[in-house]
């Protein structure tokens, strides 16, 4: 029974300077037992539906095990990690910890029949008042009375008042000790009501006493980071897979060697905190069933992962940069904690209350046979009645020996991989630095936004073209006359609406959406292009711009394959070289069979500009570049005035690292055609590819001003920015706010 | 080459080999002097994987796994998601929350692994 105060160590003890992640059994045990009492809060939570308020920040709550690395423990700890078991037991004890444990006990121990033998309340009133005239007396009297008026409050329904006490000299321990106690305490007692109630409750207890809430808030803890960091360091230096969990598998191993049989550990714990210590009491109460049920409910994998998040979230709650605090993704981690989001499949998901997500199955599959051992677990636990937990424990281990071990092993494993242990090692270690848990909340934030940008984004990236929305050219007699000279004039932006406005019009018109298709390439949009031409392929499947302009988005978004089948259709479909392809488009296309082809076409006519801009294309696809580029130069020869060839040109001269060559191609390209924002873009790049940060990005503004809706150069223009320490402008392009940029990087 | 089992970080990988060879490039292994190896899958990590070392300390890049002792760090992506976070489409953090990229070795190691180092491929 006292096994589980053992277990969760730190917080039952709440031990100044314990570390329970330091404990294995501590969080082993947490992941068993400590999450049920949050699951209890969310079942009670429900019906009653009192308003509660989301709480950004931690409740003091059964998550204070982690609350409990404090300095000091570590290194004593670290001194002799072989040590006796009565010298890892002494850790947990706080220096006072006899006149503490006696006034709890003195608690507990009329709180026994009620537990036993659930006397009517008829009996409150009068130990109630009892207990009121208590208040004098030496200290330790005081406080044992004033304690255990508190926990009456809960049998009562009433609230807890605070009371006045005489000066009772706790020291700083003892008050953290009683924080702790009380804070997880008032969960188990006013289960059934709510976190107002329970909130007010501690709160009057804490002030009633002098005690200060939220101590624990003022500031993460020294020596915590250094800590983790070499847990880190410990997992790296073991076998594959083996990472922290590992350390803390032999860990509890160590603590085992020394006692054979567990049951020791539980009696020489009883030796020094009595046998009814405050946690046996209401645990088996309160959380048995509630974390069976939860085990069944969602799977322990998820409840490893709660567990982790739990841990993690704990992290950067001691963190106090208020920025931090607030931030999302710290009120997302502690949602995930309480596991009122899960984790399935890459996605979050608010938790579904008896889905387990794929990987909870996969793990059902994997480790169980049959029953599954949680299940398993908790139906012994039944069986066993109100004797506990760690009785339980121990004799499941006494009994079986190996299997102990065993589950310890699967433990292990299943946290090794998960993520969030990992990103706790990088808070850790990324606290450090003064800026990196900004990053880190930013970097939720950006998430979420991403999420949502996403959600918008899935249709074009599926292939389906997004129209705008409130396009003025919706309506004209001649939408298609409009954009063709729009188009003409070089004034990209409008003259997709009004091809929009054409092809909603006519959507069968295929130059309708060719034309929107180049535009949107020259504006530097490849996956609008790619759904235009599409819809235009459908309509004309053999026209041959449009399958060379697929061949060459496909090929600037590196899709090989894609980018290999319209550049084959090209020459099939063209009247004069269809007769060099065979009849049968090939299963697979095999790069060296297209160019072969292409080698052919060109040699049979060596004066066609386009036989030798699909084989620039080509070698771009093979990296080939050397060859690309004497190909579009041969092109260029033929066709000097083709904007889009000087482009082509550029960018692969610029592929192949030929920076300055690449930019004079660009302004070639410009020259001809002053608004082709893929010129300017590409521009920035080859000033990004150079180290000449200050300069691509007046290119990328440039670009962005006239196509603000080109997303690949807001992406590089963020990473130039940063590159050029220019962190100043940052908002300013996350928000994109271009007058703000253009009149930073006029050009 | 087949055009099936093309990867996309084939391109990448490609052009950084070259990029190396340039004076930005040649600032990267000043900068950085790390070495990086990079597992890619073409569809889900851990399958099917393809190895390239990063060696920002000598200033190459390399398939196959690493060879002279152990890399400061390595990361797994699928190919897409490689080509994204290279890309700066896609913020390294953000990827690694989303399990998008796993991480093995040093964090300090890790957290120099920005997009900036790899070259942009331009349009055509």
């Amino acid at each position: 029974m006292a096994m589980r105060e053992l277990v969760s160590g730190g917080a039952a003890c709440a031990v100044p300077g314990s570390s329970s992640s330091s404990n294995p059994l501590g969080a082993l045990a947490s992941v068993l037992i400590g999450s049920s009492s949050k699951t209890k809060e969310r079942l009670q939570e429900i019906p009653t539906a009192t308003a509660t308020p989301p709480d950004g920040n931690f409740h003091a709550s059964a998550e204070e095990p982690f609350a409990a690395a404090l300095p000091g423990f570590e290194d004593e700890y670290s001194l002799h990690p072989n040590a006796q078991v009565s010298e890892f037991l002494g850790g947990f004890r706080p220096m006072d910890q006899s006149r503490f444990s006696d006034a709890w006990n003195d608690i507990q121990r009329p709180q026994i029949p009620h537990y036993q033998g659930r006397p009517g309340p008829s009996n409150f009133p009068l130990e109630q008042s009892r207990l009121q005239q208590d208040f004098d007396g030496p200290p330790q009297k005081v406080l044992s009375n004033f304690l255990h008026s508190f926990l009456h409050s809960g049998h009562g329904s009433m609230p807890f008042r605070p009371a006045s006490l005489p000066v009772l000299g706790l020291s700083e321990s003892d008050k953290q000790c009683i924080r702790d106690r009380s804070s997880i305490m008032a969960r188990h007692l006013f289960a059934d009501k709510s976190e107002d109630f329970i909130h007010t409750q501690v709160n009057a207890l804490l002030s009633s006493l002098d005690i200060d809430n939220d101590i624990r808030a003022r500031g993460p803890v020294p020596g915590r980071y250094p800590e983790l960091e070499e847990y880190w360091n410990e997992s790296q230096s073991m076998k594959p897979w083996s990472g922290g969990a590992d350390g803390w598998v032999s860990e509890f191993a160590q603590q085992r060697v020394p006692r054979d049989d567990p049951n020791m550990w539980v009696q020489s714990f009883e030796r020094q905190h009595g046998a009814n210590g405050w946690a046996s009491e209401f645990e088996h109460e309160h959380s048995q069933l509630a974390s069976m049920d939860q085990m069944r409910a969602t799977g322990v994998p998820n409840l490893a992962a709660m567990e982790q998040t739990r841990m993690l979230a704990h992290t950067l709650a001691q963190n106090n940069d208020p920025k931090f605090q607030n931030s999302k993704f710290l009120q997302f981690l502690s949602k995930m904690s309480r596991g009122e989001i899960t984790v399935e499949d890459n996605q979050f998901k608010p938790a579904a209350i008896s889905a387990p997500g794929d990987w909870a199955a996969e793990y059902e599959q994997q480790y169980s046979g049959g029953r599954s051992w949680a299940d398993q677990f908790a139906n012994e636990q039944l069986s066993q009645g109100p004797h506990g937990w760690a009785n339980e424990f121990a004799a499941e281990r006494g009994k079986h020996g190996l299997a102990g071990d065993e589950w310890v092993d699967e433990f292990s494993k299943l946290n090794v991989n998960d993520w969030s242990e990992e990103f706790e090692r990088q808070v850790a270690d990324g606290v450090l630095g003064d800026s990196s848990a900004d990053n880190w909340a930013n970097a939720y934030d950006d998430y979420l936004n991403e999420q949502a940008v996403l959600k918008q984004k899935s249709d074009s990236s599926r292939g389906v073209y997004v129209f705008s929305d409130l396009n003025p050219y919706v309506g004209r007699p001649n939408p298609l006359k409009e954009g063709q000279e729009l188009f003409r004039k070089g004034l990209l932006s409008e003259a997709v609406l009004a091809l929009e406005a054409e092809v909603l019009k006519n959507p069968d018109n295929a130059e309708g959406w060719r034309l929107l298709g180049i535009a949107h390439a020259e504006n530097d949009d490849d996956q609008q292009a790619i759904a235009a031409m599409m819809r235009a392929h459908e309509v004309d499947p053999t026209n041959l711009e449009v399958l060379l302009a697929l061949g060459v988005s496909h090929t600037n978004e590196l899709e090989q394959a894609a980018a290999l089948k319209y550049l084959y259709s090209w020459l099939r479909h063209h009247p004069k070289y269809g007769a060099i392809a065979p009849p049968d488009q090939p299963e697979n296309l095999y790069y060296a069979d297209v160019a072969r082809l292409y080698n052919d076409a060109a040699k049979l006519s060596p004066d066609d500009a386009d036989v030798h801009i699909v084989l620039g294309v080509l070698y771009n696809l093979s990296r080939e570049y050397d060859r690309a580029i004497e190909s579009f130069q041969t092109a260029l020869k033929l066709k000097p005035r083709d904007y889009s060839l000087w482009n082509k040109l550029g960018a692969t001269q610029a592929n192949s690292v030929q920076s300055a060559d690449a930019i004079s191609a660009y302004q070639q390209a410009l020259d001809l055609k002053p608004n082709y924002v893929r010129a300017w873009a590409n521009m920035g790049i080859s000033y990004a590819n150079q180290g000449m940060y200050e300069d691509s990005i007046r290119y990328y503004v440039r670009a962005l001003a006239m196509n603000p809706k080109a997303d690949n150069a807001w992406q590089y223009l963020r990473i130039s920015l940063s590159c050029a320490s220019r962190n100043d402008m940052l908002e300013a392009c996350d928000s994109r706010n271009l007058d703000i940029l253009q009149k930073e990087f006029p050009l | 080459m087949a055009g099936a089992t093309q990867l996309k970080s084939d391109a990448l990988m490609e052009q950084m080999k070259l990029h190396m060879s340039t004076d930005a490039g040649k600032q990267l292994t000043k900068k950085i002097a790390l070495v990086y190896q990079i597992n890619i899958a073409p569809k889900k990590i851990g399958f099917n994987e393809k190895s390239f070392v990063v060696d920002l300390k000598k200033g190459e890049v390399k398939e196959g796994a690493y060879e002279d002792g152990k890399p400061d760090a390595t990361f797994s992506f699928t190919d897409d998601d490689f080509v994204k976070v290279a890309s700066g489409k896609m913020n390294p953090q953000i990827a690694f929350m989303r399990g998008a990229m796993k991480i093995k070795g040093s964090i300090s190691a890790a957290q120099k692994f920005t997009p900036d180092i790899f070259p942009k491929p331009s349009k055509m």
